[in-house]
This record gives C-alpha cells, sequence and structure tokens, in this order.
C-alpha cells in the first residue's frame, strides 16, 4: 500500500460529496421557484384587492350621491366625501403594482379619465341638486352618462382581474413541474449517496480499523503495567506500521525504566539511568528520583543518626527531668507541711488578736471608768477647793474679830488707864485732905492697883490675840497652800484625765487595730487554706509530672531502638 | 504609786473637843476660879492690913510720881490740882517750842508745857506724852505733859538729896532734889512762879 490514510479517506468521501453538491443545486433552485411562485400569487391578490376597492369606492360616491339627490341632505354626502381619496389610493396603488406589466398599465390608463369623468358626472349633479333642484340633477342622471362611464370601468376592471388570474396559473404551472423535477433529482442522490458511504465504510473499516485495534490492545496490556507483549514487526509504510514500531520503541523505554525501579526497590541506588532526550520526562523523572533518593537516604541516614543521638540524650534528660521530679515532689511535701505550720500560726495570732481586741474592748471600759473617777476626783477636788475658801473666809472673819477683841482690849486699857489717872487724883485729893483723907488715900491706892491689874490683863489679853493672830494668819497661810495644793491637784487631776482620755483613744484605736488585725489573721488563713489547695495541686501535677518523665523516657527508649532499626534498615541501601 | 491614804488624818473629835471646852470656858463670863478669887482677896486683906513702917521716920512730902522721857520725876502734891489724860489739844500757833498747846479741863482753858523741850531734855525714843499734870497755886495754873503717871507717893523730906553738880541751868533751878530710887522730885512752887513760863510775845 503506497497510500497514506488520509488520502484513502478523501477517496472514500469526495464522491459522496459531489452527491450532496447535485441534490443540493437541484433543491436550491426548485425552492427558489417555489417561493417566487408564492410571491406572484400574493401580488395578484393584491391587486385583484385593490381593483375592487377602486370600484367600491366609485360606487360609494355613487351612492352618497344618489342619497343626496333624493333627500337633498348634507350627511348623505358622507360616503362621496371619503370616495375621493380611496379611489385616489387605490388608483396609485395599482400603478405600482403593475407597473411591470405593460398590458396592465394600459388598461388601467384607459380606467383612470373613465373614474375622473365619473367623479366630474356625480360632482356636476351633486351641484346641481344643491343650486338647481332635483329636476334638473335628475335629468343629468337620466342623460346615462353617468352609467356608460361607470359600465366601462366594471368592464375594464373585469379584464385586469382576469388577465391578473391568467398569468397566476401560468406559474403555478410552472412551480408544479420544477418541484416534480427536485423529487426525482433527491430520490436518484440519495440513493447513489447511500451506496458510496456503505462503500467507503467498509473499505475504511478494513484497511484502518483493524491494525487500529491491534496496536490499542497493545497499548492496553502496557497500560495496565504488562510489557511482556511483543509486537510483530510490520511491513506497512504508512502511519499504522509508524504507530506499531513507535509503541515498540515506547515498551523497550519503559522495560529499561521498570528494571531501573527494580534495582532501586531492591536497595541499589547507585544505578546510572540515561534520559532519552530532555523532554523524556519519565526518563528525567526516575533519574532525579534515584538521584533524590540517594540524596534523601544519605540525609536520612544522618538524620537517624541524629536521631539516635539526640535519643539517647533524651533518655538521659528524661531520667534526669524524673528525678527533679521526684525532688520536686519531695520539696513541695516539705513546703505543704511548712504551709500547714503557718497556717496554724496564722490561726494562733488570729485568736491572740481576738483577745487582744476583746482585752482591748475591756481596757476601754476600765479606761472609761478611771475617767469618771478622775472626773468625781476633779469635783471633789473642785468641793475641797470650795471648802477652803469657805475656811480661808471663816479665818478672815475670826481674825477680824480678833480685830474687835482687840478694840474692846484697847478700850479696856483706855479705862484701867482713867481708872489709874482716877486713883492719883484720889490720892491727891486725899493728900489734900490731910490726916482725913489718910483712909481715903489706901481706897485710891487699891483702885490704882486694880487699874494696873486690869492693864496687865489687857496686856495679857493682846499677847493671846496676837498669838491668836499669829495662829489665824498660819491657819490663812495653811488653807493658802492647802488651796493652792488642791488646785495643783486639781490641774494633776485634769491632767490625768485628759491622760486617760488619750489613753482611752489609744485604746480604742488599739482595738480597732487589734481587729483589724484579727481580720487580717483571718484573711492570712484564708490565704493559706488557698495556698495549701495550691500545694496540693502541684503536688497532684508533680505526680504526674513523674508518671509522665517516666512515659517520656521508655518513649525515648522506643526511639532509641527505632533509631537502631532505622539504621539497620538503611544499612540494606547500597549508595 | 500608792500612797499612804491615812497621812495627816486631823484628829477631828479631838478639834470637836477643844473649841467646845473653850466655848464653855468663854460662856463662863470670866468667872475667876474660887481658890483664884480667894488668892486675890487674901492677898489684898495682906496688902491692906500691912501697917506703914516709914510713917515716924520724919515729915513726908506727899508727891505724884511719873515718868518723862524714861526718867521718873515727882512733882509735890500740893500743887497739883489733879491729873488727867491728855485730849482735844489744841496747837497755839507762835508761841514758844515748849508750849505745847491749850486744853480745855473741866471748862477751863489751861496752857500745856512739854518739860522736856523746857528743861533741853534729850528727844530719845517715841514719847507717849499723853497725861497731863495740873499745876496751880491759885494765881497761876497750867498742866505739865508726862509720858505716864506712876500714881501718888509718900517721899521723907529727909531723903532728898541735892542736885547733882552736874545738873545746871533750868533743871537745877527748879529741882527740889533727889529722892531714894532716882526719883527726881521737882519744885512745883518755882515752876509756877516763873516768870519764864508767862508767854506775852506780841506779834504783829
Amino acid at each position: 500500500m503506497r497510500f497514506s490514510i488520509s488520502a484513502k479517506l478523501w477517496a472514500a468521501f469526495i464522491p459522496i460529496l459531489l452527491v450532496i453538491v447535485v441534490v443540493g443545486s437541484s433543491a436550491y433552485q426548485n425552492t427558489r421557484k417555489l417561493v417566487d411562485t408564492a410571491q406572484w400569487v400574493a401580488h395578484t391578490h393584491i391587486v385583484v384587492g385593490q381593483l375592487t376597492d377602486m370600484l367600491s369606492a366609485l360606487q360609494d360616491a355613487e351612492t352618497g350621491q344618489r342619497g343626496y339627490l333624493i333627500t337633498g341632505e348634507d350627511r348623505y354626502l358622507e360616503p362621496y366625501n371619503s370616495a375621493g381619496p380611496k379611489l385616489d389610493a387605490a388608483m396609485r396603488n395599482l400603478k405600482t403594482l403593475t407597473a411591470d406589466n405593460p398590458e396592465q398599465q394600459k388598461r388601467l390608463a384607459s380606467i383612470s379619465p373613465l373614474a375622473d369623468a365619473k367623479l366630474v358626472e356625480l360632482k356636476e349633479t351633486i351641484d346641481l341638486r344643491r343650486n338647481k333642484g332635483f329636476e334638473v340633477a335628475r335629468s343629468v342622471v337620466l342623460s346615462d352618462r353617468g352609467k356608460k362611464a361607470m359600465d366601462d370601468i366594471r368592464v375594464l376592471t373585469s379584464e385586469m382581474g382576469n388577465a391578473e388570474s391568467a398569468l397566476l396559473k401560468i406559474r403555478e404551472e410552472e412551480a408544479k413541474a420544477s418541484t416534480q423535477t427536485a423529487f426525482i433529482t433527491i430520490v436518484v442522490g440519495f440513493l447513489i449517496a447511500a451506496a458510496l458511504v456503505i462503500a467507503a465504510a467498509i473499505f475504511l473499516g478494513q484497511h484502518i480499523g483493524g491494525p487500529l485495534k491491534e496496536v490499542t490492545a497493545a497499548a492496553e496490556q502496557i497500560s495496565s503495567g504488562d510489557l511482556s507483549l511483543d509486537l510483530t514487526q510490520t511491513a506497512r509504510t504508512d502511519e499504522i506500521g509508524t504507530l506499531t514500531r513507535t509503541f515498540a520503541q515506547m515498551q523497550e523505554a519503559l522495560r529499561a525504566i521498570a528494571s531501573i525501579t527494580e534495582r532501586v526497590a531492591a536497595g541499589d541506588l547507585s544505578v546510572q539511568p540515561t534520559p532519552q532526550s530532555d523532554k523524556d520526562v519519565l526518563g528525567n523523572a526516575v533519574t532525579s528520583m534515584v538521584l533524590n533518593l540517594r540524596e534523601m537516604t544519605r540525609e536520612i541516614l544522618n538524620g537517624i543518626n541524629v536521631l539516635a543521638g539526640s535519643a539517647a540524650e533524651i533518655q538521659a534528660g528524661m531520667t534526669q527531668i524524673a528525678s527533679g521530679a521526684q525532688e520536686t515532689a519531695t520539696s513541695i511535701g516539705e513546703t505543704s507541711s511548712t504551709a500547714e505550720e503557718v497556717k496554724q500560726t496564722a490561726m494562733v495570732s488570729s485568736q491572740k488578736a481576738k483577745s487582744v481586741s476583746e482585752a482591748a474592748q475591756k481596757v476601754t471600759l476600765v479606761s472609761q471608768t478611771g475617767r469618771k473617777a478622775v472626773d468625781d476626783v476633779v469635783e471633789g477636788m473642785q468641793r475641797i477647793h470650795d471648802q477652803m475658801a469657805l475656811i480661808a473666809d471663816s479665818i478672815v472673819r475670826l481674825s477680824e474679830q480678833t480685830q474687835a477683841i482687840g478694840e474692846i482690849i484697847a478700850t479696856v486699857n483706855d479705862l484701867a488707864e482713867q481708872s489709874n489717872l482716877l486713883a492719883v487724883n484720889a490720892s491727891i485729893e486725899a493728900a489734900k485732905a490731910g490726916e482725913h483723907g489718910k483712909g481715903f488715900a489706901v481706897v485710891a491706892q487699891e483702885v490704882k492697883s486694880l487699874a494696873e491689874q486690869s492693864k496687865q490683863a489687857t496686856v495679857q489679853v493682846r499677847q493671846i490675840l496676837g498669838e491668836i493672830q499669829k495662829a489665824t494668819s498660819g491657819a490663812v497661810l495653811a488653807t493658802e497652800q492647802g488651796g493652792k495644793a488642791v488646785e495643783g491637784g486639781l490641774k494633776q487631776s485634769s491632767e490625768a484625765g485628759d491622760a486617760i482620755r488619750v489613753l482611752t483613744e489609744s485604746i480604742v484605736e488599739s482595738a480597732q487595730s487589734a481587729t483589724q488585725i484579727a481580720v487580717s489573721a483571718q484573711q492570712q488563713l484564708a490565704g493559706m487554706d488557698q495556698l495549701a489547695l495550691a500545694l496540693d495541686n502541684i503536688r497532684t501535677a508533680g505526680a504526674q509530672n513523674i508518671a509522665s518523665a517516666r512515659q517520656a523516657e521508655t518513649a525515648a527508649q522506643n526511639l532509641h531502638s527505632l533509631g537502631q532499626t532505622l539504621k539497620d534498615m538503611l544499612a540494606r541501601y547500597k549508595l | 504609786m500608792k500612797r499612804k491614804a491615812t497621812v495627816n488624818t486631823i484628829d477631828w473629835p479631838a478639834v470637836h473637843r477643844r473649841m467646845k471646852a473653850t466655848s464653855e470656858v468663854l460662856e463662863r463670863e470670866f468667872e475667876p476660879d474660887p481658890a483664884a478669887l480667894t488668892a486675890i482677896l487674901q492677898r489684898r486683906a495682906e496688902a491692906i492690913a500691912r501697917a506703914p513702917t516709914l510713917e515716924d521716920s520724919g515729915e513726908l512730902l506727899e508727891v505724884v510720881e511719873f515718868v518723862l522721857a524714861h526718867e521718873r520725876y515727882a512733882l509735890e502734891s500740893a500743887y497739883i490740882r489733879e491729873v488727867c489724860p491728855l485730849k482735844t489739844l489744841t496747837p497755839l500757833p507762835c508761841v514758844p517750842s515748849f508750849l505745847f498747846g491749850v486744853v480745855n479741863v473741866h471748862g477751863q482753858i489751861v496752857s500745856v508745857i512739854d518739860l522736856k523741850r523746857f528743861f533741853g531734855l534729850p528727844l530719845t525714843g517715841l514719847p507717849d506724852l499723853n497725861k497731863v499734870i495740873i499745876l496751880h497755886d491759885g494765881a497761876m495754873a497750867f498742866g505739865v505733859l508726862a509720858d505716864q503717871i506712876l500714881g501718888a507717893t509718900t517721899v521723907p523730906l529727909a531723903s532728898l538729896q541735892d542736885a547733882l553738880p552736874t545738873l545746871t541751868g533750868i533743871r537745877a533751878e527748879y529741882l527740889k532734889g533727889i529722892a531714894p530710887g532716882r526719883l527726881i522730885v521737882l519744885d512745883g512752887a518755882a515752876l509756877l512762879r516763873d516768870p519764864d513760863l508767862v508767854v506775852n510775845e506780841e506779834v504783829l
């Protein structure tokens, strides 16, 4: 076979194409003719319709004229008035539609003056009816001028309609003949085309489908991974042959890659695959895979070495962590007992603070009592002071009385003096009396003696008074000192009262402080409780830590043995 | 600091007892004890019963003894009208210094002489000068100031001694003699007669 598959395909499909062209052109011609015929049919119908319109417009004008002529009323002129424009429009359309037909044009040209004449006649009659009355108009109608024109128009219109109908018939005949021809052409063409298609299918199936099926089966086998198929060498020079040979080459290449992969799988990473070209994706991929595997294995080996070392270190660290956690647990136990002791201490201090607070409250009461006592003392001192003032007053009055006594004594003294003088005078008188006065002189002497005794008595009384005066002065002095002492006592009592007040305030502050201390100690107690709880949690966590550390130690051991295993595994790879 | 509460406790019952005793004594209105009264009366009776021993020893001179400038003087009772306390003395202007003033004695205006100034005695100490001895002899009467009147007594004339030779001047003129016990007896008559004591100065 020297022809390529495309040439064979061309040879099979060109005859079919020719048949289709013949059939298609025939169908096209026929269809065009049918369309033309349908257009001409529509044209004929429009022309006939326009002719009818023209005639009906003329009839409308005539009807309006007749109504007016009979009645003389303008409303009957309505059809007449509207007939003019209609007639004009129909005439124009007819002229346009029949432009391709000279005969019809000629007839239309002869209708036009007749229609004008008819319209003139109608107008004339209407004007006459309006201006000269019915009879005159009737006479014009009776002249048959209008009728004749109308009849002519009818005849011409009928001719035109007949002519159109004749044309239509001829065209329909033509269309029918054409359709017949087209039908025959299509049937024959279809039969020839069907025969050609069957022939081409048989030919192509024998010369292209068979070899392609064989190649497809081989491809299926290769795609399922079976490279054992031996493709028979073919002598075909067309594309099928080329395809078969190419498949054989591909299988060979795949076999080479498979052998390399087998060696890699067996652990030999020292193979050197050679890609067939730069675009050999698989070859390049295998090459880079081998290289990468080699590199990766090397790195994995290094990593495993590091892993083994790290696992050993982790194991050691974990052992240390476990022992550290054990120590931490011991320390936490000690801390917990210490916290318990602190808690006991806080409890004791709380109780102490409470008792101090109570004692301070008692002391506050005592100090209040003391203050009251001092106030009483101050009051008593004040009373003593008042009494002292009374005593001083009494003594002063006593002194004044003494003065009064002194005055009395002075008077008595004076009297004694006078008595003395009187006695002297009596003696003088007695002396003057001579011998007779002797006895009187004795009496006078006696009186004098009494007077002197009186005087001595007054002197004694004066001395006593002096002593009394001294005593009262001493008493006044003593009272003054007593008063001063009492004032001092008063002052000291006030100071003592102030001191006790300050003391009371201090004690109240102490009581408050003690209360605060008690509250603080309570809070401390609560804090210690929380601390104990926290320590408990820490202890639990520590125990968990120890367990975790043990687990981690075991894990590290496992890791270590895993590293060893990996090392053994990697030893199988030849690099 | 506990103090002894019983220090200096006043024994109020004793005080009250003493006060009551005193008031009782006072209420008795100074009645001497019967014993004391008896003793006083006894002494007086003895004094009165005692006989004057010097009565027969010669002529006696009745004198009034007084103290002047701490010295004892005496004047004859014969020239003495009376003694009286110095009251309501009215000083006189434009008179010699010895003329102390005038006093009203029983309605009679009597001039009073200060013998200390008159005799030129030293004005030592504070003199009482509250007694007046009224001298008179019928023609003349004046008062002599005295510190103290000791009383009337008798002096035996025989016992009078002459004045000391040192006593000269005015004092010698009025001296009658010196009795035993340094009693200076003044001559009342001489004083009353002395023209120096008559004051008659004309003051323009």
